[in-house]
């Protein structure tokens, strides 16, 4: 241990070897930080779900009665349901769009980088403040969405009432996140730009049209990247949160009531910590589960070059 | 691609076309944070900010409409402050509605909402944020890059399948260890565990750092340069692109993030931008106008910022989208 820091010195070779405490030294950050706000946590939290605990009390061991508990209970279906249904249209949906302006963009258009800009803007607002500017363009009456479905000359018995409908809340808030296709754009953009151009080239003497060429070539070429804002997207949805708290906080009846939003409700204003711990962890196994399907599918979906 | 120029003006046309949607909501919340509230509730798709407005012994001033009979409206008067004043007969003719900006939207909502603190309040999470993920993440990067030793693949591979955990599950619990510390309502669950480390910004450093050569770190240590003054002197000044990721990404998380202040902070003296212009909105869900300027004085630094830095942020972009 005498020599341990933070001397690097092996004479002419000039490697470090077996100098443990010096690499400990380095990432103690890292190591304190997995410790504290990663491993003690998920064992806390996994000892949590097993227990009745509210806040203000000890915990009392009730085994697995809260996951009976859950899968009888209506509201976490629901949430469950809710959650799926955004997550099964906003994230297909901003994909094909980020890739419909990716597709555009690789075009060699003059402006390309103006465009891109434009494009991209969007997904840097706080998430707060786009909130704020998107209840105003929902809002029934004098929002500006409404306003030009009634100018196109849409009877007013067909205007929806988008965040107060409980029909039109969940595609209100799909709408605005495709405002923020701009970022899997940006990916797709870079990937369009690493497909080489021979292929394109000989495909075209081939006689292969520009629709041919998009769905042999340039889909296939740019699939791991496709695959992987799928998947995060989906981890994403599935965590959707903050939009919901802010401008619908769950409602009307329930409609927009998602899962992270009722696992926080669950812990921090009912105070049932232990059942809202239980919640989470059926989350993580969700993601977990889905990302590794996502995986075995894109063994067969998904080509990789090199 | 080469293209035929029907299919590029096409293509010209539809973006244009997008980016005109795109771009709507900026230009209506500038719009909508410089009308007067009356507007607001009435002007139907009006991008241009107006009044009504009469004329006062030759002079125009702002009216507020009020009731309507026998063909004559009563409108109230607001005087130079923007207090409301007298109440005049006139007939609907004489109302004309003209160009108005109303900054008031942004000096009374500065005031109330209260920017300059919550402001202040950010900037200080940002910075310590920024500082902490910056030195963490390099010296940690260091450690698994350029010092050799056993741990350092499995310390690796944990710190990578961690990044799988949604926040969710820890959050709980960590919410509770911070209230035994006696840290909620402070910024300290906010900014230190960014001295932590973070998993996605320790591999994308990593990532960097291989690329170092190793001949130059070789002959550092020939030299006799300690560990901790080439990870100083020869991989921080090396690095710096990467760095600047890291710090733009983790400015931006940490200047746009909700749910933290939202669990951690309850005083609203301490409120960030973010939560105190959703708590706002909860309290004045009227003031359209006001609420839409505070939203765009939290929007133009990022925006800013993106504009000073877009090499670096495309960049980033790229690099978190090349880890898949």
């Amino acid at each position: 241990m005498s020599d341990a820091l933070p001397i690097g010195r092996e004479g002419g070779r000039g490697r470090v070897r077996g100098k443990w405490p010096l690499g400990v030294a380095f990432c103690l950050p890292l190591i304190v930080g997995l410790l504290s706000l990663t491993i003690y946590p998920v064992v806390m939290s996994f000892y949590y779900s097993l227990t009745d605990y509210p806040i203000f009390d000890p915990p009392k061991w009730v085994g697995l009665g809260n996951y009976v508990e859950l899968s009888r209970d209506p509201r976490f279906w629901l949430s469950l349901w809710n959650t799926g249904c955004y997550a099964l249209f906003a994230v297909p949906l901003g994909m094909v769009i980020g890739l419909l302006l990716a597709l555009l963009l690789n075009m060699k258009i003059r402006g390309m980088a103006f465009y891109r800009t434009l494009f991209f803007l969007p997904t840097i607002v706080p998430m707060v403040a786009s909130a704020v500017i998107w209840n105003q363009i929902l809002s029934p009456q004098h929002g500006l969405l409404n306003e030009m479905l009634r100018y196109v000359g849409m009877p007013e018995a067909w205007v929806p009432g988008w965040l107060s409908d409980e029909n039109w809340s969940k595609p209100a808030l799909v709408l605005m996140s495709l405002w923020g296709a701009g970022g899997g754009m940006v990916m797709y953009l870079a990937a369009l730009q690493d497909v080489p151009q021979d292929l394109y080239d000989s495909a075209s003497l081939d006689g292969a049209n520009a629709w041919h060429r998009l769905l042999h070539i340039t889909l296939p070429m740019i699939s791991p990247i496709l695959m992987f804002t799928f998947v995060m997207g989906l981890i994403g949805a599935m965590q959707y949160f903050s939009q919901a708290f802010i401008m619908t906080g769950g409602g009307p009846w329930d409609s927009t009531l998602f899962y992270s939003l009722n696992l926080f409700n669950t812990a921090f204003s009912e105070y049932r910590l232990g059942y809202a711990s239980a919640m989470a962890w059926i989350l993580f196994a969700i993601v977990l589960g889905l990302t590794w399907v996502v995986m075995k599918l894109s063994n067969r979906m998904v080509y990789y070059h090199s | 691609m080469h293209l035929k120029s029907w299919q590029t003006w096409v293509a010209t046309l539809v973006l244009t076309a997008l980016s005109v949607l795109f771009t709507l909501p900026f230009i209506w919340m500038l719009s909508t944070s410089l009308k007067v509230p009356e507007t607001i509730q009435s002007a139907y798709m009006d991008l241009v900010p107006r009044a009504p407005v009469i004329d006062v012994d030759g002079r125009e001033m702002r009216v507020r409409p009020m009731m309507e009979k026998n063909g004559e409206q009563e409108v109230q008067v607001y005087d130079e402050k923007g207090e409301l004043g007298e109440t005049l007969r006139v007939t609907p003719g004489q109302i004309r509605q003209r160009l108005w900006l109303h900054t008031a939207n942004y000096s009374e909502g500065i005031r109330a909402f209260p920017f300059v603190a919550y402001l202040m309040n950010t900037l200080m999470i940002c910075v310590l944020c920024v500082v902490g993920t910056v030195l963490s993440c390099s010296l940690v990067a260091y450690g698994l890059t350029w010092v050799t030793w056993r741990g350092r693949e499995p310390l690796f591979w944990v710190m990578l399948s961690t990044m799988m955990l949604p926040a969710q599950v820890t959050m709980i619990p960590l919410f509770l260890t911070f209230k035994h510390l006696g840290w909620i309502n402070t910024i300290l669950p906010l900014v230190v565990p960014s001295f932590l480390g973070n998993a996605f910004f320790i591999f994308l450093l990593r990532q960097f750092y291989r690329s170092i050569p190793r001949d130059l770190v070789e002959a550092a240590r020939i030299d006799g340069c300690s560990e901790l003054r080439i990870w100083a002197q020869l991989m921080v000044p090396l690095s710096r692109p990467a760095l600047a990721v890291v710090a733009l990404f983790t400015f931006i998380g940490a200047w746009n993030d909700f749910l933290g202040p939202l669990i951690y902070l309850m005083d609203e003296r301490k409120y960030t931008l973010s939560i105190g212009l959703a708590m706002y909105q909860n309290q004045y869900s009227a003031e359209w106008g006001q609420m839409m300027a505070m939203s765009l004085l939290m929007t133009v630094p990022i925006i800013l910022l993106f504009f000073f830095t877009q090499k670096t942020f495309i960049q980033g972009v790229k690099l978190s989208g090349i880890k898949g």
